[in-house]
């Protein structure tokens, strides 16, 4: 039996804010979107709006905002229904930040477009100023006040719609995605923001663990239809719940919140600002052509069978990652020395960075927003030069040969919509193939081989657009796949991703039997996939070493603000509520 | 009975044409080497990562067209200029040098034009970039238009010996010589003119003066997501040459652009959806707030007087050359 009625203490005072009755919603193209919601929210409420990609969370949204009317069914705003001149009132009380900061910055300064809205609430301009600085303030932005919103980087960009909504004092604030693809300093700021926040908050994410600290209710959408409404602890302490609505995400911090001390003897290498290292030594002596200099002990590679039992089972992910011990050390598959990269502007993205990936090793890159991962991901693909050594299976790259780096490097873009074009998935795949020059037999087997792998057998016809978001990723997956690459590069695979979709995505990569350069902000995705990290920061490498280490290094919060640890704090937290509650059951 | 319009003809040797042709070429490679020059004594501005080891020479090199209101923030005679009275009188002023006819006096706008990028305190890289964009055309129309401009009675023919058959037209290149000197001279007075004030002032400022709110709107809509478009489309270039993609002369390469093109425009649309959602979600209701207040002083009047005079001068003189 579902629970679809959030047990609120009884003699609570607090006024329904949003009653919504019945109300069901079609897309143009006749798809269902909303089926039968009843929901009632009230005056200081924080919910967690879940459930999977298309579940119909962020149409509900856009009914509670006054962007949609309902096509059948009621919503109420403070007894009133939401319909003629009351829209106007709710669009200015309720502030809605949107999943894409572009689609809200639309202005041509900053200051325009935190302006905005007070402007629209016919505020004095004096009072509209006061607003705007205050609001660019609390996001650290001031410096950025009157520049183009094109020319921020993408944290910015959503820091900066954020202050464009918290600008105009919202009564009630909804969030969609607020924090995919932030690094964890920004994901911290916002988390402050949105715990001292006063007013009702409504949330979308996939990110149990950030909802778990800020919000104390759960709406589960399935289908389109509430599925169950939740305490959000009572969610989170119960696995069979999250099971049940395949948001199970403790898969993810199995790994993520244990508690992994840094293993006997081995230590790791600090780089510092200018390239000198501090005295660590490293579990791949070998592994870093740049490194061998510095490095002053001959480090011992824990092997697996020298882990604790504990470690063992509290670490089932990591299970997959293929151990490299000291005598079949890999021939050096990648090779960046000394590389440099600068902008059409004149800005560093990378500066002397030296790098090298060996055959079948899976490297995370890590950084904060703007640090140079992606860049340094399209360097190491030939889509764009720099200057320094760059070679492939010990050849050098050149300008003449560059354009030929795609036979053997694939990449997944953050967004899986930038090298999606073709008109059926199936096309898409072949894509790659056929510019390879294969023959159309050999294509055929490839499309078909990739799809398996990434599961999507049977969509070959269906069109690209159409897919979920997890679909889309795992197409774009197979689109390079189908090429056979040598390294398999992925930029942010995880972002804006449902539990289920992500939990199968990990699963698929597990599998792949290649070798991974993973750029990402999301640690359990690192912990379960790569075992040696990277960290950049403007544009410079100062950290490579055991993914385990990441966790723990508390100098990494000093230099680029990358703070993890608050994080692991929720999933420790939720953990310990699970375990209380089997260990009830089981009583 | 036709009548054959009376021409002077000028005979000259083949090597006055590849002198001329070289003159072109190396003109074209100074300039050229000019912006070159330009592009690296901007980057050097950022710090190298080594000193001693780079130089920036390899560096991707920028030949996007800079931001128009990039140097808005500066000080000078026109930024300090009422945008609405800068917009009418320096418009009109622009006016006159088109309709200008003689290229002495188009010199005379070119010349004032430099003296106005000066004073309004824009570095010279800006507008050379924006002269190298159209440098290409006005190049084609100096060479195309004396070679077949029609012969009219008393126009000065040049013919090269042993090629009889191509006839240089004088009269053809002072009018190409005219219409690049005019084309120039405006285009140079688009940077005190949009350049001295934050671009979406401009358009306020365009609103005071009376067009109509609706063209402003998406005047300013445009320019913000014109990058936006921009950025999208490069990253799906970049997602098809990472999959091998070249452009090539076949089919493939045709119908692969057409997926390309279709894709951005239902990405650009199911955008523009999502915009208009985001500026209701705030509130707009069919007109953008207007926050700013003009004040008009005296100065600004007297400068407005003296580009319209200027321009009505420059009229004057052409017509009584």
């Amino acid at each position: 039996m579902h629970q679809t009625q959030y047990p609120r203490q009884a003699g609570s005072e607090q006024r329904p804010l949003f009653e919504i009755r019945s109300l069901s919603y079609r897309y143009p193209d006749g798809q269902p979107a909303l089926r039968e919601i009843d929901l009632t929210i009230h005056e200081g409420d924080r919910v967690a709006l879940v459930g999977h990609n298309g579940a119909g969370k962020t149409t509900l949204i856009k009914h509670l905002g006054g962007l949609y009317r309902p096509q059948q069914g009621t919503v109420l705003y403070k007894g009133i229904p939401l319909e003629g001149n009351i829209l106007d009132t709710v669009r200015l009380e309720v502030g809605i930040l949107f999943q894409d900061p572009d689609d809200q910055l639309f202005c041509n300064t900053l200051y325009e477009d935190i302006a905005f809205g007070p402007m629209n609430q016919r505020l004095e301009q004096e009072e509209v100023d006061h607003r705007v600085r205050h609001a660019v303030r609390k996001v650290a932005l001031e410096t950025v006040l009157y520049k183009a919103p094109h020319h921020l980087s993408y944290g910015q960009k959503k820091r900066a719609a954020l202050a464009a909504v918290l600008s105009m004092r919202p009564q009630v604030l909804i969030l969609d995605e607020p924090t995919a693809n932030l690094d964890s300093r920004q994901e911290r700021l916002f988390w402050e923001l949105f715990q001292d926040f006063p007013g009702t908050l409504i949330v979308i994410s996939h990110d149990l663990a950030f909802m778990y600290g800020i919000c104390d209710r759960a709406v589960v959408l399935e289908q389109g239809k509430i599925h169950h409404d939740y305490v959000m602890k009572e969610l989170v302490s119960q696995r069979a719940y999250l099971r049940a609505h395949g948001l199970d995400f403790t898969f993810r911090f199995d790994t993520h919140a244990h508690p992994h001390a840094s293993p006997e003897g081995h230590s790791h290498r600090h780089m510092n600002s200018v390239g000198h290292s501090d005295t660590h030594s490293h579990p791949y002596p070998d592994l870093h052509s740049h490194s061998e200099e510095h490095i002053e002990e001959a480090p011992t590679f824990p092997s697996r069978s020298s882990r604790s039992e504990d470690e063992k089972e509290g670490s089932a992910a990591l299970s997959s990652i293929p151990d490299i011990s000291k005598e079949d050390i890999p021939s050096t598959l990648l090779l960046l020395h000394d590389y440099s990269y600068r902008y059409p502007d004149g800005t560093w993205g990378l500066r002397n960075v030296s790098f090298t990936v060996r055959e079948g090793e899976n490297v995370a890159i890590v950084g904060e927003n703007g640090a140079g991962k992606s860049t340094l991901a399209r360097c190491l693909m030939g889509i764009i030069a720099g200057m320094g050594r760059h070679e492939l299976d010990g050849k050098p790259i050149t300008p003449k040969n560059r354009s030929d780096l795609w036979r053997h490097l694939g990449m997944v873009f953050q967004n899986p919509s930038d090298q999606l074009f073709c008109p059926s998935c199936q096309e898409e795949v072949a894509f790659g193939p056929r510019q390879m020059g294969l023959p159309p037999e050999e294509v055929k087997l490839r499309t078909k081989e990739a799809l398996e792998a990434v599961r999507l057998t049977g969509y070959e016809h269906r069109v690209p657009h159409h897919l979920s978001a997890g679909e889309r990723k795992r197409l774009a997956i197979a689109a390079v796949l189908g090429m056979k690459p040598r390294v398999l590069i992925l930029d942010e695979p995880t972002a804006h991703l449902d539990q289920r979709s992500e939990e199968l995505l990990v699963e698929i990569l597990q599998r792949l039997d290649i070798t991974k350069i993973l750029i990402s902000h999301d640690m359990p995705l690192i912990m379960a996939l790569c075992r040696r990290t990277v960290v950049l920061h403007e544009g410079k490498i100062i950290r490579d070493y055991e993914s385990a280490e990441l966790q723990h290094d508390e100098h990494l919060i000093s230099i680029n603000g990358l703070d993890y640890t608050y994080k692991n704090a929720c999933c420790r937290e939720i953990m310990a509520l699970q375990q209380d509650f089997e260990a009830g059951q089981s009583r | 009975m036709e009548m054959k319009p009376s021409v002077e003809i000028i005979q000259l040797p083949l090597s006055f044409l590849l002198l001329g042709l070289s003159a072109l070429v190396v003109t074209w490679l100074l300039c050229f080497r000019l912006l070159k020059a330009f592009s690296a004594s901007k980057s050097s501005g950022s710090s190298s990562p080594t000193s001693q080891s780079y130089t920036g020479s390899e560096t991707e090199k920028d030949w996007t067209l800079p931001s128009m209101d990039s140097h808005a923030h500066r000080d000078s005679l026109f930024h300090r200029w009422d945008p609405r009275i800068k917009l009418l009188s320096l418009f009109v002023y622009i006016f006159c040098v088109a309709s200008i006819t003689q290229v002495p006096t188009a010199c005379i706008a070119l010349l004032s034009a430099i003296g106005s990028v000066a004073a309004a305190h824009i570095p010279f890289r800006h507008p050379l970039r924006r002269l190298a964009a159209m440098g290409g055309f006005l190049g084609m129309l100096l060479l195309i238009m004396p070679l077949t401009a029609p012969a009219k009675q008393g126009d000065t023919l040049v013919v090269f010996q042993h090629l009889s058959f191509m006839t240089f037209n004088f009269r053809g290149f002072l009018l190409a010589l005219l219409i690049c000197l005019k084309a120039s001279a405006i285009a140079l007075m688009m940077e005190p003119l949009l350049g001295t004030s934050p671009f979406s002032i401009t358009i306020h400022a365009l609103a005071r003066l009376g067009v109509p709110q609706q063209v402003c709107q998406m005047i300013l809509l445009t320019h913000r997501y014109i990058f936006v478009f921009f950025h999208e489309m490069k990253r799906m270039n970049a997602g098809m040459k990472a999959r091998g993609f070249r452009n090539k002369t076949n089919i493939e390469t045709v119908r692969t652009l057409g997926n390309f093109v279709g894709m951005l425009m239902v990405h650009s649309f199911e955008r523009t959806q999502r915009v208009y959602e985001a500026m209701t979600a705030r509130g707009y209701n069919g007109t953008l707030p207007d926050y700013i207040s003009f004040q008009a002083l005296q100065q600004d009047w007297i400068k407005g007087a003296f580009w319209i005079i200027l321009g009505v001068v420059l009229v004057g003189m052409d017509r009584l050359w």
